[in-house]
């Protein structure tokens, strides 16, 4: 079966009929029902407007759109954002009467909008300049003095607002209230006095309000990291798809003079409908740190420094090859590659096999689902499933911290689409508000939940759950649930539903490409078996027998090194040190090691003592593709040269491998792409040429291959939840502490930090006061954090954000119990 | 976690309880929130929020959108001169004048003392009995610009606890838009109308 | 003398018109215990068949309305009380001196569309009237003829009053249910949201008027032939009507449709106060396009007459101006409060009200251009598509279309008074008073 080269989803869906209507004077045929607007625009008549959005309700306020469509009483003015095709409408677009309108609404418009265009963020892209020129009278009669406000006001910590440029379309205001779920920034007085303001002291501190300022159609709302910083004619952009979400959503760069200035999301009915969370929208600072790694580095008498490429691509060489000769390839590791693309998961990957002779890779570390589970299950569902099921399941993280494309579109198909939610967690999700149906259990009690399902309690969750089609997205909620309990929900909603469709979730970004490239110890690129014939014939093809037994995977290689069966490890773009649950065995696996080498644009938690750093190319300093969640391809681009002598991870590798007497045969991203599109069976076809196209869902690549294993259920049954005062529910927030975001200055302030959540019900007993710091002991870690009193978390659960600056990692042992600190 | 008496949140659930949803009761809530504070405070918008279900930002959309929900500090007494057309042409830009200059208050404030705010407003239904005045939103029909001057000297050196309508009406009023039938006993104590739903009127 | 219907009562007994018992000595709710036993097709063909046109200033028939109703269920029922339309002020007399009729009208409409939860809407600035309503209220749930199984049948009927915040626009049917749901009073586009098929937390809807449900009693006890026969014409029953400004005797007055404009003013009016001259007058309320007594004293009040002459009975609010009128006041003051009361939801009606206001307020202090009433007229012309009746609007409801009205009577009839304020600097009517106002 060749790759899905569209958005539609699993699910069949319906086709449309058309009807006829007459747009001045030419008869079109459009689909039945839809808008005006937009079945006009879809035949080539722009109807102008400011207020319509394509993926927001209708609300017909600035009138721009008004056209003639005749009724029986004569033409009548109608908006045509607000108005249906029917069978046999006659429109006119252009009638005197509708240029007398626009022209009108326009004077109207800007009888109060400043004339500060040259200062304007939005000047030169700007919908109201534009138009104003296009449909407008030319010159204003207005005469009076215009509405003046005080000078921008900071709406939240990533958005200003300048409310005299404002023209109530309710566009920022929409968004937030049916799109994102913040209903934060509101319409306030009215009449000539309506503006858009927040509530005093309660900011829009919404993880999407970087959306508004992309749609707001004049200069009101502003980025603070854009702001006053380029025009947009001397932007270069090139499209790509953000690797700062799991669903890669589509997405522009703009780039000045080799600077990355923004990103705007770009409408893709296959994933993102052009929206894009704070953390994808303004993860671009990071590129430009003063901290990237822009020379090799070596460690000598202690201390690193900088050598040329060569003597530092000689050196790695020489001592991987030390290690192989003596110990074999099994005393390598290889820990990484789930944050790059998949051509350099692909040339990773074969390094490792073929160069290294090792199966102990892995581009998880140890936070993962099994990775037959994430890259190989055969249900699995896209994206765009969601709009077309009848029930949607999400058992597992909360989605707006760790999936926001995933979590706005399940959120859409709950209110917007009236699909039935339900949501089983440990506490309190961005969709609870959303969902039919809610669960909450303990965390590491999740098997007893199933359990009590199998068992018919929860009637009216086991109804919804037994629709015709169940979308079913499972994940880690915690770190206390391990990777078991979501294949065991999946098996157990395919017993129910009469049609179940799964979407794996895993939170680093290109996880489902470095897996389906080979990058987990089990698996050969191509989602085959090491062990199986699959593996045998990419063997032969890559000229050697590296097939054989499954590696070890993060945890064993680490604990490896920490007992001398492993002896080196190549760390890849990976921070265990900060990734792990249980830390400890990062650091300790980390100082027992022989040698360790790193490619990575960052000094870490995890390379700070490595032997040898080599600087890497980031996003958007290279070329290739990407999978995302749904097992969707997409391309990413390029737009500047990587800082330095920084290079892709696949060029370094195959240095690597050339200075080890092995040529991988893979000297550019297009033929290492080419390869794959060649020899990776899943893969097949899905080649740059594929992908370069106008539109933007990319491929799906198809997962009922025959290669393509079938695991096994796991039976619910046998684990209770643990017996204690506490249990703990660690789990991952949209902003941590991880190397990326602590070098993105506008957007690490917004992590939690170290805190522990609480519900104030269990305040009293244990001496927890808001705002003051409490102790957290498990058997794993323990640590001060701060009581943030919660009513979204249940009595008897202590919620810690994992990964958090000054935060101690507490492991996955939810027993966890607590102490007041003396101040 | 309310910070209402038990009195009130017992009238606040009681007024939800008379609408399908609860984000209905925002309005009457409004007004609750108006009684407990003397005008409608941000805690007592955020309040406001927390029975309705919803943000304070939307309970501000719409306190902002109505203009009898005070948001800033308001005088015992609301004097609202209305000065639409039919109150106009009988002089009810006169009476308004009147009113501003006998208290010192100029329309659209409120006096230091926290006793009076004045304001000019739109059509308030009187037409018939113009120039009309309302004090708390309790009627006054056919002030003269005379009477008004009572009416603030009045107001400042009785301080009333509760403003009634008749009594007003007979000390300061003219003719009227029609009967108003039986005397009335009810009426306001603060800047907003003396009226809850569920049987319970203005005194406290 | 005319017949009385809805305020027969209170002019019959002007002390007590509002108690219970008061209403009950004079045939109060046999006619609800009767509706109980009609079905609902006879109710809603009875309706039909009186002719009543909707009070609210639609003057849709309400029978037609009713029928409308989508099958859905459930359903509400909405009191519109929300009077707050310059110059009216009959729904307040109803409201506050007989709410046990209106209470017995809302009980045939719920009946009559199987409605079980009915809501009154009164303006905020009534509390008096909301209050002699609940009062009306309490005594009817004690009296088990609203709540459960009403008058001893099986049907519920729950009533809940709901006082505005203050917002004129809540009186557009669209605005009322917004409000009432605990959003912002901004219309909602219609389509898709005809109330009958999309109102109430999306439900069907039916939204009627005070006065017109305060109708239904009498139109059952007197049957709806001798009903749609107290007029000669197609306007049937009786219409209030509210007049104000420069009459001897303003006031409500409840009237059969199809006496004259000169009958109004100078008969029941009793004419102008010291015998001076009529200027102008606004036939219905602040939104209509006004008359001037050239063209218009001798018309008969009715729809279709008022509609021909380009204007509207609208909520039935007359107000009258005299020779000592400024024309650029009276105007100033009409679109002031439309822009006022402007939702602000859409362009033309929040940008052009005010600046439609700012420019008549210029004119009047004396700082009008020549260009200014054509530039008002060409500003209106953006909100009103040609200034035609009824408005071929750019807005979503006809609010800003409304402050219109104005600017069309000084383009009619008006325009020396205003050429005259531009030259002489000033208003030539008020030169000798002090400028300014609020």
């Amino acid at each position: 079966m060749p790759a899905q080269v569209s958005s539609a989803g699993r699910f069949a869906m319906s086709e449309r009929t058309l009807v006829t209507i007459t747009i001045n004077g030419e008869d079109k045929q459009v689909p039945e029902g839809e808008l005006l607007i937009k079945a006009a625009q879809d035949e080539g008549t722009y109807i102008p407007r400011f207020c319509w959005h394509e993926r927001m309700n209708p609300v017909g306020m600035c009138r721009m759109c008004l056209v003639e469509v005749d009724t029986p009483r004569g033409p009548m003015m109608v908006t045509a954002c607000t108005n249906n095709v029917t069978e046999g409408m006659v429109v006119d677009t252009e009638s005197a009467e509708v240029k007398k309108a626009q022209e009108a609404i326009l004077e109207f418009l800007l009888a109060n909008h400043p004339l500060d265009c040259p200062v304007c963020d939005k000047g030169g892209e700007c919908p109201l300049q534009d138009q104003a020129m296009a449909y407008g009278p030319g010159e204003s009669r207005f005469v009076e003095i215009k509405r003046t406000y005080e000078k921008p006001i900071p709406i939240s910590d990533l958005v200003l607002l300048d409310r005299e440029r404002c023209i109530l379309c309710a566009r920022c205001t929409r968004f937030s209230d049916e799109i994102s779920g913040d209903p934060l920034i509101e319409f306030k007085d009215r009449g000539n006095a309506t503006e858009v303001n927040t509530f005093p002291d309660l900011p829009f501190s919404s993880y999407f309000s970087g959306n508004t300022v992309q749609i707001c159609p004049v200069g009101a709302l502003t980025a603070k990291p854009y702001r006053f910083r380029a025009r947009p004619w001397d932007l270069k952009k090139v499209e790509s798809s953000s690797l700062q979400d799991t669903a890669h959503p589509r997405m522009e760069i703009h780039a000045s003079q080799n600077e990355i200035l923004r990103y705007t999301g770009v409408d893709n009915d296959a994933t993102n409908h052009g929206w894009l969370s704070d953390k994808a929208r303004f993860g671009f600072e990071h590129l430009r740190s003063d901290n990237r790694v822009t020379e090799p580095l070596v460690r000598r008498g202690g201390e690193l420094v900088a050598v040329p490429w060569a003597e530092a691509i000689d050196m790695v060489a020489t001592r991987f090859q030390l290690v192989k000769d003596e110990d074999g390839g099994e005393a390598i590791g290889v820990i990484g590659g789930a944050n790059g693309t998949n051509e350099d998961a692909y040339a990773l990957s074969k390094f490792a096999r073929v160069a290294l002779g090792t199966n102990n890779v892995d581009a998880t570390v140890g936070d993962a689902l099994a990775s037959h589970f994430l890259a190989a299950t055969v249900d699995r569902a896209c994206i765009s499933d969601i709009d077309d099921a009848d029930t949607i399941l999400v058992w597992g993280p909360d989605l707006k911290e760790e999936h926001p494309t995933l979590y706005l579109r399940v959120r859409r198909a709950a209110q917007e689409l009236g699909k039935t939610l339900v949501v089983i967690h440990p506490r309190a999700t961005g969709l609870d508000d959303r969902a039919s149906h809610k669960l909450n259990y303990r965390p590491g009690g999740g098997f007893q939940l199933l359990d009590e399902l199998a068992e018919g309690e929860h009637a009216d969750v086991l109804h919804a759950l037994s629709a015709n089609k169940v979308v079913v997205l499972v994940g880690m909620a915690s770190h206390a649930d391990g990777p078991d309990l979501a294949e065991s929900v999946a098996a157990f909603i395919r017993q129910k539903a009469v049609k179940t469709l799964i979407l794996p979730l895993n939170s680093r970004s290109n996880t489902y490409g470095a897996l389906d490239m080979g990058l987990a110890p089990d698996l050969f690129p191509g989602r085959v078996n090491v062990d199986s014939a699959g593996a045998a014939a990419l063997g032969e093809a890559w000229g050697g027998e590296p097939a054989g037994l499954p590696g070890r995977d993060s945890t064993e290689i680490l604990a490896g090194l920490d007992s001398g069966e492993v002896r080196a490890l190549l760390l890849v773009g990976s921070d265990p040190v900060r990734d792990m649950p249980i830390p400890s065995a990062a650091s300790d696996g980390l100082a027992g090691a022989e040698y360790v080498v790193s490619i990575d644009m960052f000094v870490n938690d995890s390379n700070c003592n490595a032997d040898v750093i080599l600087p890497a190319a980031g996003f958007a300093e290279k070329e290739g593709t990407v999978t995302n969640v749904e097992g969707r391809v997409q391309k990413v681009n390029q737009i500047r040269p990587a800082p330095g002598q920084a290079r892709a991870d696949w060029a370094v590798v195959g240095d690597v491998a050339l200075s080890m007497g092995v040529d991988l045969g893979l000297g550019s991203v297009e033929i290492i792409n080419k390869e794959i599109s060649e020899i990776v069976g899943a893969y097949e076809g899905v080649t740059f040429d594929l992908l370069e196209w106008e539109q933007r869902e990319g491929a799906v690549i198809p997962v009922d291959d025959t290669r393509v294993i079938s695991h096994i259920p796991i039976a619910a049954g046998g684990k209770a939840s643990p017996e204690a005062a506490f249990t703990l529910h660690v789990a991952r927030t949209m902003y941590d502490d991880g190397v990326r975001l602590r070098e993105s200055p506008s957007l690490h302030p917004l992590a939690p930090g170290a805190v522990v959540r609480i519900n104030p019900a269990d305040a009293p007993s244990v001496g927890a006061q808001d705002g003051r710091p409490l102790r957290v002991v498990t058997s794993q870690g323990e640590g001060e954090f701060t009581v943030v009193l919660d009513e979204g978390t249940p009595a008897g659960v202590l919620f810690v954000p994992f990964n958090q600056p000054g935060g101690a990692h507490l492991g996955t042992d939810p027993v966890a119990r607590v102490t007041p600190v003396k101040t | 976690m309310s910070a209402w008496p038990e009195a009130t949140q017992e009238r606040a659930r009681q007024i939800i309880s008379r609408y399908p949803e609860k984000r209905s009761a925002v309005m009457p809530l409004l007004y609750l929130a108006m009684a407990e504070d003397g005008h409608l405070t941000e805690d007592g918008m955020a309040e406001v929020a927390e029975w309705c279900g919803i943000t304070p930002a939307q309970v501000q959309s719409v306190a902002s959108f109505y203009t009898m929900y005070k948001r800033e500090r308001t005088g015992q007494y609301l004097v609202s001169c209305c000065t639409s057309i039919s109150c106009m042409l009988l002089g009810g830009d006169d009476v308004l004048h009147a009113v501003e200059d006998e208290s010192g208050v100029p329309h659209g404030e409120t006096d230091e003392e926290g006793l009076l705010s004045v304001e000019h407003v739109e059509c308030i239904g009187a037409c018939g009995g113009a120039p009309a005045v309302q004090v708390n939103y309790e009627l006054i029909e056919g002030v003269t610009p005379e009477k008004a001057r009572d009416l603030v000297g009045w107001l400042k050196d009785a301080r009333p606890s509760v403003v009634n309508t008749d009594e007003m009406q007979e000390l300061f009023g003219g003719p009227r838009s029609f009967d108003w039938g039986i005397r009335e006993e009810e009426g306001a104590v603060g800047p907003y109308p003396a009226f809850q739903p569920l049987g319970t009127v203005g005194k406290e | 003398m005319t017949t009385l219907l809805v305020t027969k009562r209170m002019v019959d007994h002007p002390a007590d018109s509002h108690t219970l018992e008061r209403y009950q000595a004079t045939d109060g709710y046999n006619q609800a215990r009767r509706a109980l036993g009609m079905t609902r097709d006879e109710l809603v063909e009875e309706v039909k068949a009186s002719g009543l046109l909707g009070r609210g200033g639609a003057a849709f028939s309400a029978g037609l309305k009713w029928s409308f109703l989508a099958p859905a269920r459930p359903s509400y029922l909405v009191i519109n009380g929300d009077e707050s339309e310059p110059g009216t002020f009959k729904d307040r007399q109803l409201l506050e001196r007989d709410p046990h009729q209106m209470i017995e009208g809302i009980i045939i409409t719920a009946i009559a569309n199987e409605v079980h939860h009915a809501f009154v809407y009164i303006r905020g600035e009534y509390p008096k009237p909301a209050r002699r309503v609940q009062a009306a209220v309490d005594e009817a749930y004690a009296n088990g003829f609203l709540g459960k199984g009403i008058f001893g049948s099986d049907y519920d009927l729950e009533l809940t009053v709901h006082l505005g915040g203050g917002a004129y626009i809540c009186g557009e049917e669209t605005a009322l249910i917004n409000s009432l749901e605990g959003l912002r009073g901004e219309p909602r586009l219609k389509p898709p949201y005809f109330p009958a098929a999309k109102g109430l937390y999306m439900l069907p809807t039916i939204v009627n008027n005070v006065e017109t449900v305060s109708n239904l009693p009498h139109i059952l006890a007197m049957g709806s032939g001798d009903y749609a026969a107290l007029t000669g014409n197609e306007d049937t029953g009786t219409f209030m009507m509210s007049l104000s400004g420069h009459v001897e005797k303003p006031g409500n007055y409840e009237l059969p449709h199809g006496i004259t404009w000169r009958e109004l003013i100078y008969d029941i009016g009793g004419g102008i106060p010291g015998g001076r001259d009529l200027k102008a007058w606004i036939p219905g309320g602040a939104s209509a396009p006004w008359f001037v007594p050239e063209h218009h004293l001798d018309l008969p009040i009715t729809k279709d007459d008022t509609a021909a002459a380009g204007s509207m009975l609208g909520s039935g609010a007359v107000i009258v101006m005299d020779e000592t009128t400024c024309m650029v006041e009276a105007a100033e003051r009409v679109i002031r409060f439309f822009a006022h009361e402007s939702c602000g939801q859409c362009t033309p009606c929040r940008e052009g009200t005010t600046w439609l206001e700012m420019i008549l307020r210029r004119i009047e202090d004396g700082q009008g251009r020549a260009v200014d009433l054509d530039l008002a007229v060409d500003v209106s012309d953006g909100i009103s598509i040609g200034l035609g009746w009824p408005p071929k609007m750019t807005t979503i409801c006809p609010l800003g279309p409304s402050a219109v009205s104005p600017i069309k009577a000084l383009k009619d009839y008006f325009i020396e008074e205003v050429e005259s304020h531009v030259s002489q600097g000033g208003c030539p009517l008020k030169s000798a008073q002090p400028v300014g106002s609020p």
